[in-house]
């Protein structure tokens, strides 16, 4: 028998679904309809192949689909096996902790806020160009240099490692999450408590025994990154060269053409740009299995000091880096906010002003108001359509139409992350424009829960699955009802899990770029937009202002999320608040 | 003591109802509709400037409809034309030029002839100066009068680079002798084609007529084999070797202010001094012209054909081309947009207001008179940068 509660839930996981697929699937079709000649507005209703015959026709078309496939596969690649050599080499280590300090800079910054923080560590007049100067290791002192490596080369090596950098803190994110649940960590412990006696090292332990369990649970959100990385916009836009650029850019600069019947042609280079991305996924498999096939080699052969020694100096050097990234980003992009004039190769500014920040909080009110109101509505649904649906999991029920099935479950949770944003953003825009064509605030609200939903699902499953389950069985058995024991035992024991999804969410939300760009036209700004519009305006400073409040703003939710909990759930303060000041009680934060 | 104390306060009810009857009256009938451009702190500030004199000085209010799109006054106007308004349009007067002016003159949205009858036009000596009734190549056969000019400046790191080129040839030897130290927009942007168009002006001294006629095969053939020799040799020593190239005008800013580039240029010369004085560029920034000329263009105002209180916006239009308004305009702290009047025909008192402002070390010296040239007539632009994209390739 099933309760109102039960149907509610099974009602929300139906939604869960609806929102995460209906609005893909809707937009690719978008997409292909103009992508093969069909787009009425514009005065053609007949289908036909002229956008792909313009498509293919375009000067370095093919370097466009090149430069998108090496910088995706080989960035996530770089980021997978950073992630995985520093677990290797850190897991059972106590300084895993500080570890991930150093790289939660980056993790937390959005990509646009990255890209353009790398802009001014890397660039010919940047950190680390100054420091070269100052040290002497230079032949023209005092100038800055024409031919430095960063950013714009033809070879993507800047897109590459803006995207590596970026995404390496989130896949040792998403892997440490797994190796956390119960199951899992009993298993690995117990793996490495065998091992270790038998005399092998913790780095080799972790690539005999840990990576073949860690890996299944890790692969999705891997080729996820993998299919990001080889469409995201803002970091090529950004650090790439425009001649040519990246496909996905290209993309966009189609659909923003004044000359409206470009949009076929990009409507077919969003296509292709799908197929580039479901190839890489094919890469990617493809070297899985090679890799799968020579597991024996991995496995049958013994201590290796000097694969040791490499995996060792490669883990160290990658803390080195992040720890080095993440002092230079903090130093820089802070600095400039507050510099007056900073010449060449100076490592301070001349002097520190507060004018900038003037300037930006003026025109910041706007921006950062729709940014907060919608990053709250957006994760607070998102919050509350993950609970409901996870919470319906527990429903034991047969039936051929809900989908419960977890396989089908997992792929259509993953499909906004898959499908290329520049794929089927345009054909939602599409959609909107012939049936909604007055809304703003609608559209881009379902495009950020598109986004929001998968993540903050990812983070709470895991703490709900491995939800004690002797409380809720001792619930039941006292005869509650599955709402009493969802009301009374889940929500406080999951508090904090909720708090971090939720400001997950936030995080998110603050982060997407295209997506609010497109579904509203560019009529509603955040942040991001607002930080993405001023890289490419007149003012270094205004925009390192912009940098500056990207990072605070997703800071302060985790921040939140991980203070609220102690201050109202931690016992001891509580006892504390009654007894003395709490003002004076350190331990509480 | 009471009598003369209640006549006295009759008379001040009298004089103050009368007043406000007067007021109401002249408020009812001389609100100026000013359709204008408002995405600028400093052209807003500068019209509630002119709004407070207009209403001292002649009982007018200015209202300034901020608009984001010129052209959205445009259909406007357009649409009450289809609508049969013929006489009680809600747009008096408007800010326009290039390729809007076009549209309205061709659509026949302008009030005619009325320029010639306005006092102050006559100081900015059209004769002499045919810039100013000509828009983008078009004549504006007294349906726009000019407002304010811009024109392509250069500036300079004095630190870095001491002596600039001063024309286009010495623009090509600097970045030879020291190349990826000036680069210019891909030709998407406006700021880009400029370029373009100045070069192509600069060598062509002998061809120049064609530019100023619609564009045709033969014409663009004979002018532009000099603008691809010279950008043939110019690329290679651009910044990123030319293959890279900025999308916007904003980013030359940004790549001066890092000292990558020594030189670079813009359309509007206060922009220069005031990024300075934010620390937004260096501070051995210099600006100047190239002696041979500046491609220059012009702002126009034009009065709707069915304005509803043409004869307000006519005294409005004279206020905006007095000396004083102008010489205000030109001023840094305000707008610092160029006069389009002729100092030859001002006062020794009237060009003092144009010299009383602060020098900053940084801007265009006003002291030194630079040629003009005028843009290419419209059809010239994208005949140009279509050109332009199949020789050198797109920048996306």
């Amino acid at each position: 028998m099933i309760t109102g509660f039960q149907r509610f839930t099974l009602i929300a996981r139906i939604a869960f679904v609806a929102v995460l697929s209906i609005p893909v699937l809707a937009g690719v079709v978008g997409v292909l309809f103009p992508a093969f000649g069909y787009f009425p507005a514009l005065g053609s209703d007949s289908f036909n192949a002229t956008g792909f015959a313009q498509l293919f026709a375009v000067d370095g078309i093919g370097v466009m689909i090149g430069l998108s496939l090496l910088t995706g596969v080989s960035a996530t690649l770089l980021a997978t096996l950073g992630a995985l050599s520093l677990l290797a080499v850190f897991y059972q280590s106590r300084y895993l902790q500080k570890i991930q300090r150093l790289f939660s800079p980056l993790l937390v910054l959005p990509h646009a806020g990255v890209a353009i923080a790398l802009l001014f560590i890397l660039s010919p007049s940047g950190l680390v160009a100054r420091m070269v100067d100052v040290l002497g290791l230079t032949h023209s002192s005092g100038v800055t240099n024409i031919y430095w490596f960063f950013p714009y080369d033809n070879y993507g090596i800047a897109i590459t490692l803006g995207l590596a950098l970026k995404e390496l803190p989130f896949i040792l994110l998403i892997a440490l999450g797994v190796l956390s649940q119960p199951q899992i960590a009993r298993k690995v412990h117990g793996y490495y408590q065998s091992a270790s006696a038998l005399g092998y090292s913790p780095s080799t332990i972790f690539c005999k025994t840990v990576l073949p369990l860690l890996y299944p649970q890790i692969r999705l959100p891997l080729l996820a990154v993998l299919a990001f990385a080889t469409a995201n916009v803002e970091i090529p836009l950004l650090l790439g060269s425009n001649y040519p650029p990246t496909l996905s850019v290209a993309v966009v600069q189609w659909f923003n053409h004044v000359d409206l019947s470009m949009r076929f042609m990009g409507s077919a280079a969003a296509v292709v740009q799908l197929l580039v991305t479901v190839f890489a996924l094919l890469i990617w498999f493809v070297s899985e299995q090679g890799i799968y096939r020579c597991r024996h080699l991995i496995y049958l052969s013994g201590e290796s000091y000097i694969r040791r020694g490499i995996l060792k100096t490669f883990a160290y050097s990658l803390c080195g880096l992040y720890g080095a990234m993440s002092l230079a980003v903090v130093y820089a992009v802070l600095l400039w906010s507050f510099a007056t004039y900073w010449t060449f190769p100076n490592l301070l500014p001349d002097g520190i002003t507060t004018l900038h920040w003037q300037t930006a909080w003026r025109g910041v009110a706007p921006a950062l108001g729709n940014t907060l109101l919608l990053g709250i509505i957006v994760s607070a649904v998102a919050l509350i359509m993950t609970v409901m649906t996870l919470e319906s999991e527990t429903v034991q029920i047969e039936s051929r139409w809900l989908p419960m099935n977890n396989r089908f479950f997992v792929v259509v949770l993953f499909l906004p992350l898959l499908v290329p944003g520049v794929a089927f953003l345009y054909g939602l825009v599409w959609f909107q424009q012939r049936f909604f064509p007055q809304g703003e605030w609608g559209p881009l609200f379902v495009t950020h829960l598109v986004y929001v939903l998968p993540y903050v699902f990812i983070s709470l499953a895991v703490a709900y699955r491995k939800l004690d389950a002797r409380y809720i069985q001792v619930a039941y058995g006292m005869g509650k009802t599955p709402w009493q024991v969802f009301r009374a035992i889940k929500l406080p024991m999951l508090f904090n899990p909720l708090l971090v999804a939720f400001a997950l969410g936030l995080a998110i939300s603050f982060s997407q770029y295209l997506p609010t760009l497109l579904s509203t036209g560019g009529r509603i700004p955040t942040i991001t937009t607002e930080a993405v519009a001023l890289a490419s305006g007149s003012s270094y400073r205004l925009t390192a202002v912009y940098v500056v409040l990207q990072a605070i703003l997703p800071w302060l939710g985790f921040l939140l999320a991980w203070w609220l909990p102690k201050r109202f759930f931690n016992p001891s303060t509580q006892a504390n608040s009654v007894i003395g000041n709490p003002v004076y009680d350190t331990k509480a934060g | 003591m009471t009598l003369s104390n209640s006549a006295q306060a009759i008379l001040k009810y009298i004089l103050v109802s009368l007043h406000l009857l007067m007021f109401s009256v002249i408020a009812q009938a001389e609100v100026v509709q000013f359709h204008a451009w408002g995405g600028s702190a400093q052209v807003n500030g500068y019209l509630q400037w002119v709004s407070e004199q207009l209403q001292k000085e002649y009982g007018i209010t200015l209202h300034h409809v901020k608009l984001a799109d010129t052209s959205d006054a445009v259909s406007r106007v357009l649409a009450e034309k289809a609508a049969g308004n013929h006489t009680n349009g809600s747009v008096d007067l408007i800010w326009v030029n290039g390729e809007n002016f076009a549209a309205m003159k061709q659509h026949q949205l302008l009030l005619p002839n009325w320029v010639s009858s306005i006092p102050n036009f006559t100081l900015t000596n059209a004769q002499k100066n045919p810039a100013m009734v000509t828009d983008f190549g078009i004549a504006t056969e007294g349906q726009e009068a000019p407002w304010g000019k811009a024109s392509l400046v250069f500036y300079h790191n004095s630190r870095l680079l001491p002596t600039p080129p001063r024309n286009v040839h010495q623009l090509l030897r600097f970045s030879r002798e020291n190349p990826g130290r000036f680069t210019y927009p891909a030709p998407t942007d406006y700021l880009g084609v400029s370029f373009l168009k100045y070069v192509l002006v600069a060598l062509n001294k002998q061809h120049r007529a064609l530019l100023y006629k619609p564009v045709t095969e033969r014409a663009f053939k004979t002018v532009s084999a000099a603008l691809w020799r010279y950008l043939d040799a110019l690329h290679p020593t651009m910044w990123q070797q030319g293959t890279h190239m900025v999308r916007q005008a904003s980013a030359l800013q940004r790549l001066m202010d890092s000292e990558v580039l020594w030189l670079s240029f813009s359309f509007t010369a206060a922009e220069i001094p005031s990024a300075v004085s934010r620390f937004d560029l260096p501070r051995s920034t210099r600006t100047y012209a190239m002696d041979e000329g500046s491609l220059a263009n012009v702002h126009f105002l034009g009065i709707p054909y069915n304005a509803a209180h043409r004869t307000s916006a006519l005294t409005v239009v004279n206020f905006l081309l007095s000396p004083k308004a102008q010489a205000k305009k030109q001023q840094l702290a305000v707008w610092g947009d160029a006069t389009v009047l002729d100092m030859s025909l001002l006062s020794e008192r009237q060009k003092e207001w144009f010299n009383t402002q602060q020098t900053h070390p940084s801007a265009l010296s006003t002291s030194t008179a630079v040629p003009l040239f005028a843009e290419p007539h419209a059809s010239w632009t994208d005949t140009l940068r279509d050109a332009w994209f199949k020789r050198y390739g797109e920048r996306l």
